[in-house]
């Protein structure tokens, strides 16, 4: 295939330069060909993932009067209470996890790679536990003893953000992980110290502006996870999101399709605010794992 | 020497004691619990029922399911990734499929379940489109939600998506001047794939398969939402141990949960070392 | 340094914005129902030094109560509004398999996990007292109580029982079935459900039961049910899930085995969209009692105890009855004339329930249980 630009027959990679810029300009035709595929591919996906949405719209639109599951919906305490009280814990949640990842990763990298292995598997341990199990465990641990976490409400609402905690791992890490190795984190510290720089200052001041986009990966992957995640708030008796969207999805027939949308709806809205914030950069938000 | 090799370790020690208490300490529950029977004495017998015609059953449905979402979820993932980020379309269209494929992988449980049932359940929306307006009746064809294949597509909704937002830096990666390079020493596009794109993108899409292999292996929020705790796949079975069903036991439970431990770990560990092969290329 | 003080206060921002904007959807309508806190006729008086001791632990912790079951809904917010205590309402969802499980795993928590209370399926009584799960307890109205429906001892005691019944969504169902022959009719293939899983939630135990006794079964012998249920699996007209209320109005199970409460309790919240019908089967109508108790391990064994005195008073009782249920008092109050008429009018006519003995119930459920998956089989393939 030549490029349109009267292209030159290459010989050997010596010309690689000259080939990148004859070859600029790719065939239209070609071009439009292999973009309606793509189109094609694209609109399938937007349909498999549009659809099951809309079929719980049209659902939800059943209630008597019009929209009622919608003002049910809003109009119950329990749903704005129990969503801000999740939103809450997974900002706490993202906070705490972010303290902990990326003074961690950003030490593996630079002063013990041979730790990286054994930080990488545990971070990945949440995967291979079952939540359910997990809870129970951590039930069992915390509540008596040295540390009786679940006696009171904020100590049982510290145990959740612990947990949750723990859950994000694997997505903090790679997404700090990713960014660091984007960056030259040698130099930079280096250069920070002869400037006079303690520890703190350099991961506030240098690393943390640098991996802002990488931890808003991190950041909203978690946010989604503590928002819907219902197991392990159901056995800690926290009024989280998830156990209200089960309980509605029990007992009520129209607004747990509502619900359910407009958790979705703020959800996605958040995330592309958070998106929004990390405009500008190169990285791809998606770059998280 | 000494004391700065102590001092080098201090920037991971948050992250090790937090580990320690609340991920070890659980974990060791579970590991210990699996060894015991309903009066608590040691035994191995949960381990010698994990081994019984029924258990193997359910482990295998669960490795069915999730093998079969985790490839279909691969190659459509990729495809669509790939659309939205070479494929010539608008670039606003690839942020609005990052964002959403953020939400939509963790659209799970209770909701996901409910809008496919709304979707294709016996008078879902789809279902009675398909059978108005096309003439097609899939539950006279003997399909129903309410089967392997039913959930399989339901976990497809959170599949695809995972595989999109961890294959879309792979193929960031892929340098658009390796393209128009292999075009210019006259590769055509199949020789490009096959010769440059794959061997490169290998890794990468093997690596996360698995991955979705093993986040379809540990669901069970959406499984349970959908049949109710009627499909034998591995992490029903434990919750149902675990929950106080009439044939409970406790510690059959954390044998299970043990096996699945071992199949998960395993599947993380090709995941890391693919993971390496990977970040060789697309640094 | 002025890049992340910008950043910072955009997320600072980001999040003030967004938390006022939950906020904003939350603040409307806080008054929620409380349901006019039955004033009504009957008004229970909390004994006095037993509010005291109540008082001073400040919470009551329930655990699988929905609102919509036997009216909880009303007796939980009249109790809260004559005590003043606060209501810790745990996992509303549970099963009595996991309100048992709420008290093991929490034996040694103090904390918001642990549940005070339980009401569970009879069966599940004797065995959570022989496990020293509960703790005695004998409420003032005590000798009203039917000696069949309590433990001598005051480990637990009926409360409240309930008739099997076809919850049927009219919209999708245009003949109704009467019987639980009529299920098996090739013409409600894929229609009908159970409301829980046949191995842990009483209810469906209950169903299968049932339906065993009104097809050659009878309150000894257990196994025809799982025979109706194997047919009824094979004919492709059962569907293994558990059902909700949504299932039901949704069309997806429009034929549901649940207690008449439970599905009058629906009717009513539908109002109408769809519209549902209560049928009580011709035979093989029976009925299933559930009990209260008080956990051994309860946080709050006062308030627990003040919990026990309402619902087993007058009031406690009629609340009940307004959800449908029939309360264990139920005789007693008729008698005396404390009954709510109005309530009463309501009930549906079960002429010929019959209520299975402790000794019946524990043995159909070991066959059940335990021959389920064996037997019928049906699990989602």
């Amino acid at each position: 295939m030549s490029s349109v630009g009267g292209g030159t027959p290459i010989t050997g990679d010596a010309t690689m330069r000259q080939a990148l810029s004859q070859s600029a300009t790719v065939p239209r035709r070609r071009r439009s060909l292999g973009t309606i595929v793509w189109w094609v591919i694209f609109l399938a996906g937007v349909a498999y993932f549009v659809i099951p949405l809309w079929s719980t719209f049209m659902f939800s639109l059943q209630a008597e009067p019009f929209g009622a599951a919608y003002t049910n919906t809003l109009d119950d305490p329990q749903f704005g209470s129990t969503l801000l009280y999740s939103f809450v814990v997974g900002v706490i949640t993202v906070i705490v996890s972010i303290a902990i990842m990326v003074p961690t990763a950003f030490w593996v990298r630079l002063r013990v790679p041979r730790l990286r292995r054994i930080v990488e598997f545990v971070t990945l341990l949440p995967f291979v536990i079952p939540p359910v199990l997990l809870v129970f465990g951590l039930i069992r641990s915390y509540s008596s003893g040295p540390l009786p976490l679940t006696n009171t409400d904020i100590g049982s609402s510290a145990l959740l953000v612990a947990a949750y905690t723990v859950l994000s791992f694997p997505y903090m890490y790679r997404a700090v992980d990713v960014g660091l190795r984007s960056i030259d984190v040698q130099s930079l510290t280096e250069a920070s110290q002869s400037l006079g720089a303690g520890w703190f200052r350099i991961l506030w001041s240098v690393i943390l502006p640098n991996l802002r986009v990488s931890l808003l990966a991190g950041a909203f992957l978690t946010l989604a996870i503590v928002i819907g995640e219902y197991t392990i708030a159901t056995f800690l008796a926290r009024p989280a999101f998830g156990p209200y969207l089960a309980l509605i999805g029990g007992n009520k027939a129209y607004e747990p399709a509502a619900v359910s949308l407009i958790s979705f709806a703020l959800t996605w809205a958040a995330m592309g605010v958070i998106q929004y914030i990390g405009r500008g950069t190169r990285i791809s938000v998606a770059g998280a794992r | 020497m000494g004391r700065r090799a102590i001092l080098s370790w201090v920037g991971v020690v948050p992250f090790f004691v937090f580990s320690f208490l609340f991920l070890i300490v659980p974990t060791l529950y579970l590991v210990v619990g699996s060894f015991l029977d309903k009066a608590g004495a040691p035994t191995l017998q949960n381990y010698r029922d994990l081994l019984g015609e029924q258990t193997i059953r359910t482990y295998m449905n669960g490795l069915e399911i999730s093998a079969v979402t985790a490839i279909a979820g691969c190659v459509f993932g990729f495809l669509l990734a790939y659309a939205v980020i070479l494929g010539g379309l608008p670039r606003p269209l690839r942020t609005a499929l990052m964002t959403f494929s953020g939400v939509a992988s963790n659209f799970a449980g209770v909701p996901l379940a409910f809008a496919f049932v709304f979707t294709i359940g016996r008078v879902g929306l789809a279902t009675v489109i398909l059978r108005d307006v096309f003439g097609i009746d899939i539950y006279g064809a003997g399909f129903t939600i309410y089967s392997k294949i039913g959930l399989e597509v339901v976990y497809f909704y959170f599949q695809l998506p995972l595989m999109v937002l961890i294959i879309a830096p792979a193929i960031d990666g892929l340098k658009q001047e390796w393209r128009e390079a292999a075009e210019n020493m006259g590769a055509t596009p199949a020789q490009y794939w096959r010769m440059v794109a794959l061997p490169i993108l290998a890794p990468p899409l093997l690596g996360s398969a698995i991955l979705l292999f093993a986040n379809a292996f540990g669901a069970q929020a959406t499984a349970f939402a959908l049949t109710g705790g009627s499909l034998d796949i591995p992490t029903i079975a434990i919750s149902r141990q675990i929950r106080g069903d009439v044939l409970f036991n406790e510690g059959l439970g954390y044998a299970l949960a043990m096996g699945m431990v071992v199949i998960m770990a395993v599947s993380i560990g090709l995941y890391t070392v693919l993971q390496r092969r990977t970040e060789r290329w697309l640094r | 340094m002025s890049t992340m003080q910008r950043t910072a206060t955009r997320r600072a921002g980001l999040l003030t914005v967004t938390a006022l904007l939950f906020a904003a959807c939350s603040s409307s309508g806080g008054g929620a129902a409380t349901a006019g806190a039955s004033a009504a006729a009957g008004a229970w008086t909390p004994p006095a030094d037993l509010l005291t001791a109540a008082k001073g632990e400040g919470t009551l912790s329930t655990i699988a109560l929905p609102h919509s079951w036997c009216n909880y809904g009303e007796a939980l917010s009249s109790f809260a509004a004559a005590t003043g205590l606060k209501l810790n309402e745990l996992n509303p969802d549970g099963g009595s398999g996991d309100e048992i499980n709420a008290i093991k795993t929490n034996k040694d928590n103090k904390g918001p996990q642990a549940p005070d209370v339980i009401d569970v399926g009879l069966s599940f009584g004797p065995q959570a007292k022989t496990d020293g799960l509960i703790q005695n307890y004998k409420v003032s109205t005590w000798d009203t109580i039917p000696d069949t429906a309590k433990d001598p001892d005051g480990a637990w005691y009926g409360d409240y029982y309930g008739v099997l019944a076809f919850e049927v969504n009219t919209k999708v169902v245009k003949n109704v079935p009467a019987d639980w022959s009529d299920l098996l009719k090739p013409e409600y293939k894929g229609q009908v459900a159970l409301a829980g899983d046949p191995t842990v939630s009483n209810q469906a135990i209950s169903g299968v039961w049932a339906a065993g006794i009104a097809t050659g079964g009878s309150l000894d012998d257990a196994a025809p049910g799982l025979k109706f249920f194997k047919d009824l699996n094979a004919a492709g007209n059962f569907v293994p899930i558990i059902s909700k209320t949504a299932n039901v109005a949704s069309g997806e199970t429009p034929i549901r085995i649940a207690w008449t409460y439970n599905a009058l309790a629906d009717k009513d919240s539908l109002k109408g969209n769809p519209p549902i019908e209560v049928v009580v089967p011709k035979t093989g109508r029976f009925g299933g009692m559930y009990v209260q108790a008080i956990s051994a391990y309860a946080p709050h064994p006062n308030a627990a105890k003040l919990w026990m005195e309402y619902l087993y008073s007058d009031a406690g009782q009629n609340a009940w009855l307004k959800g449908y249920c029939n309360p264990i008092r139920y005789d007693a109050m008729v008698k005396a004339g404390t009954v709510d008429k109005a309530a009463q009018a309501k009930l549906p006519d079960t002429a010929g329930t019959q209520l299975p003995t402790l000794d019946q119930i524990t043995k159909a459920s070991d066959v059940i249980t335990k021959g389920w998956a064996s037997q019928v089989g049906a699990t989602v393939k």
